[in-house]
């Protein structure tokens, strides 16, 4: 009877007794959710558009951090250095079609897999030899991003109803207002676009999508640039949270949970999976965490997601299989 | 160029039955294709003329498909040349062919089956919407102009077809004679001078055939289009096409009316097989 009150009636007597602190909670698991959505969002670009699970999206958002960290090291001012970098991804793109995915057409997936997984490996090695292995700092003031904090004071909201305390991070609500930007365009994007229908064309049929007139050469260079523009803003956005480096690529497939929650073709999917994912790991982390010691945040969301995958295996937007026998 | 120079000699409204100079839409020339060593089509050539239905036959493994890979870009032949609409070229990608007005349907089915018999035919028109994509972004101004200007023309298909009762089913739950109806729709939705169809009464019943039959005679007589088409049914190949052109182990062994074929002792051989 013990453990049954603590996992559910203590966490939420806290939350009820301090709701500046759960605001506080939700407002990082909110942060966090949308930049998961941004991640996820490369992987559903590439996804929708032939097929296959980008192994390389986690990696493309290092290189692009890494590039435009390097760039700025290497003396080029910081506006400069991300149109460069923006320029990268693009070249990046135009050769991975050229070099990958031309040569590839009407494959197996399996085989458009091994191929970003390949890419994947090259990327790290080119990186390093590049930008060499070790941590660099992003260079957020350069770019122009917000720093500091505001702290908000609600009255009533805090322990035993005096005054509350929560901490915006500006660099956050930047994070956020810039995220929601490039969720929304794409999303736009996707549905509305004779390059989105030709994106879903693409991914359904590739023969089919070339007898009525649609270049797979285009539409692969414009999602993997796509994919490679998303991949600049997470690796801004999360390198300006912690620093950057290699280890970032761990967390691109936190992606991975928001893609089976949401389901691989969804942008709507995405933005919702990201939320859950962000705003539950954070509430299981605080309000329950400490009842196995903490530390469950790394592994909160693959759970969550499996719970998921068993009522809806399509997930929670993703397009019904429809396979007749 | 030549034919062009041909044609006012006789204009085209003088009476069909009189047999103007026909013109060549496409015209095959000596083409040879092969994979590795496998010789698919060895040294063909024939012609489709304007408005005319064009049967290519021949028993299984005679190149035929191959030879429509050919006409619309999937392939490359490794020999010979192609001509369309007086243009003549080496090589073609398959959106540039679907671009200069080549459609085509294929043998088994290829349709977007996650999206909807409506959707699948409005993938047809992707070619022909120019609005700008900012416009598209945000569903206003031109665009959303547009996209009706491209539902009629869709909606006016789906009628043509008698298939507006599936109009919001995904292709995929389709039964098979429908997927292949959808997936005419689709090429006539692209608006193309000629249109290839592989096998298009494959695996249908009696019923699904007879209304086959009436859509192609229809699609030509409504739309004026020229088609190509590849079937096994020799009774519905003499009877729907115009000129009949047989292959067999990637080699030409006929090309005339279909009464003519039918007489032909090579094609006889070919389809009965002869004591060696």
């Amino acid at each position: 009877m013990d453990i049954l009150h603590q996992v559910l009636i203590d966490p939420f007597v806290q939350m009820g007794s301090q709701p500046d602190f759960l605001i506080q909670v939700l407002w990082e698991g909110f942060v966090g959710g949308v930049l998961y959505a941004l991640i996820a969002l490369g992987f559903v670009l590439i996804f929708k558009a032939s097929g296959v699970f980008n192994f390389a999206q986690g990696i493309m958002v290092v290189f692009a951090a890494l590039s435009l960290v390097g760039l700025h090291e290497a003396g080029v001012p910081g506006w400069l250095a991300l149109i460069l970098t923006i320029a990268v991804m693009g070249v990046l793109a135009l050769a991975v079609e050229g070099l990958i995915m031309r040569h590839l057409v009407n494959q197996p997936d399996i085989i458009l897999l091994m191929a970003t997984i390949g890419l994947t490996f090259f990327l790290i090695g080119f990186g390093e030899f590049i930008f060499g292995g070790e941590p660099k700092v992003m260079i957020t003031g350069e770019l122009g991003l917000p720093t500091g904090s505001t702290a908000f004071e609600p009255p009533g909201l805090g322990r035993d109803g005096g005054p509350g305390l929560v901490i915006l991070q500006h660099i956050d609500i930047a994070a956020a207002v810039i995220a929601i930007l490039m969720v929304a365009t794409l999303a736009l994007f996707f549905n509305r676009t004779r390059i989105g229908r030709a994106l879903r064309a693409v991914a359904d049929d590739h023969q089919a999508a070339l007898s009525v007139g649609i270049s797979l050469n285009q539409i692969w260079v414009i999602v993997w640039f796509a994919a490679g523009i998303v991949a600049l803003a997470t690796g801004i956005m999360w390198g300006a949270r912690s620093d950057v480096s290699f280890a970032l690529e761990i967390i691109a497939f936190k992606a991975l949970p928001v893609l089976i929650l949401g389901g691989f073709t969804s942008v709507a999917g995405a933005i919702v999976g990201g939320l859950i994912i962000g705003i539950g790991e954070k509430l299981g982390e605080i309000y329950w965490g400490p009842l196995v010691g903490g530390g469950i945040e790394s592994w909160l969301a693959y759970v969550i997601a499996l719970i998921f995958l068993l009522f809806r295996p399509q997930g929670l937007f993703g397009e019904k299989i429809i396979e007749r026998v | 160029m030549n034919v062009a120079a041909v044609r006012p000699i006789q204009p085209p409204e003088a009476s069909p039955a009189a047999a103007p100079a026909p013109e060549v839409l496409l015209d095959v020339r000596n083409v040879s294709l092969s994979f590795g060593g496998v010789k698919a089509i060895s040294n063909v050539s024939f012609d489709i003329h304007r408005g005319e239905i064009r049967a290519i036959i021949g028993p299984n493994g005679a190149g035929k498909t191959s030879m429509l890979n050919v006409v619309n870009g999937y392939y490359k032949p490794q020999e010979g040349e192609i001509t369309f609409r007086g243009k003549t070229r080496r090589r073609m990608r398959p959106h540039e062919a679907a671009a200069q007005g080549i459609a085509r349907t294929f043998q088994n089915v290829a349709l977007f089956k996650g999206m909807t018999t409506l959707d699948n035919i409005m993938s047809g028109r992707s070619l022909k919407m120019r609005r700008g994509f900012f416009w598209q972004l945000l569903h206003y101004g031109p665009a959303r102009a547009e996209e009706i200007e491209h539902r009629r023309k869709v909606e006016e298909i789906i009628d043509f077809l008698e298939i507006e009762h599936i109009r919001k089913t995904p292709a995929g739950r389709l039964p098979y004679g429908l997927q292949k109806r959808v997936e005419l729709g689709r090429a006539l939705a692209m608006e193309p001078d000629l249109l290839l169809l592989d096998e298009p009464m494959a695996g249908m019943n009696v019923e699904e055939k007879e209304d086959m039959c009436r859509f192609v005679l229809d699609v030509r007589e409504h739309f004026g289009t020229t088609i190509a088409l590849i079937e096994h049914d020799m009774g519905v190949v003499m009877d729907l096409s115009d000129r009949v052109v047989v292959l067999d182990h990637g080699v030409r062994i006929a090309d005339g009316k279909p009464e003519e074929v039918r007489r032909n002792q090579d094609v006889i051989d070919a389809y009965l097989g002869v004591a060696h």
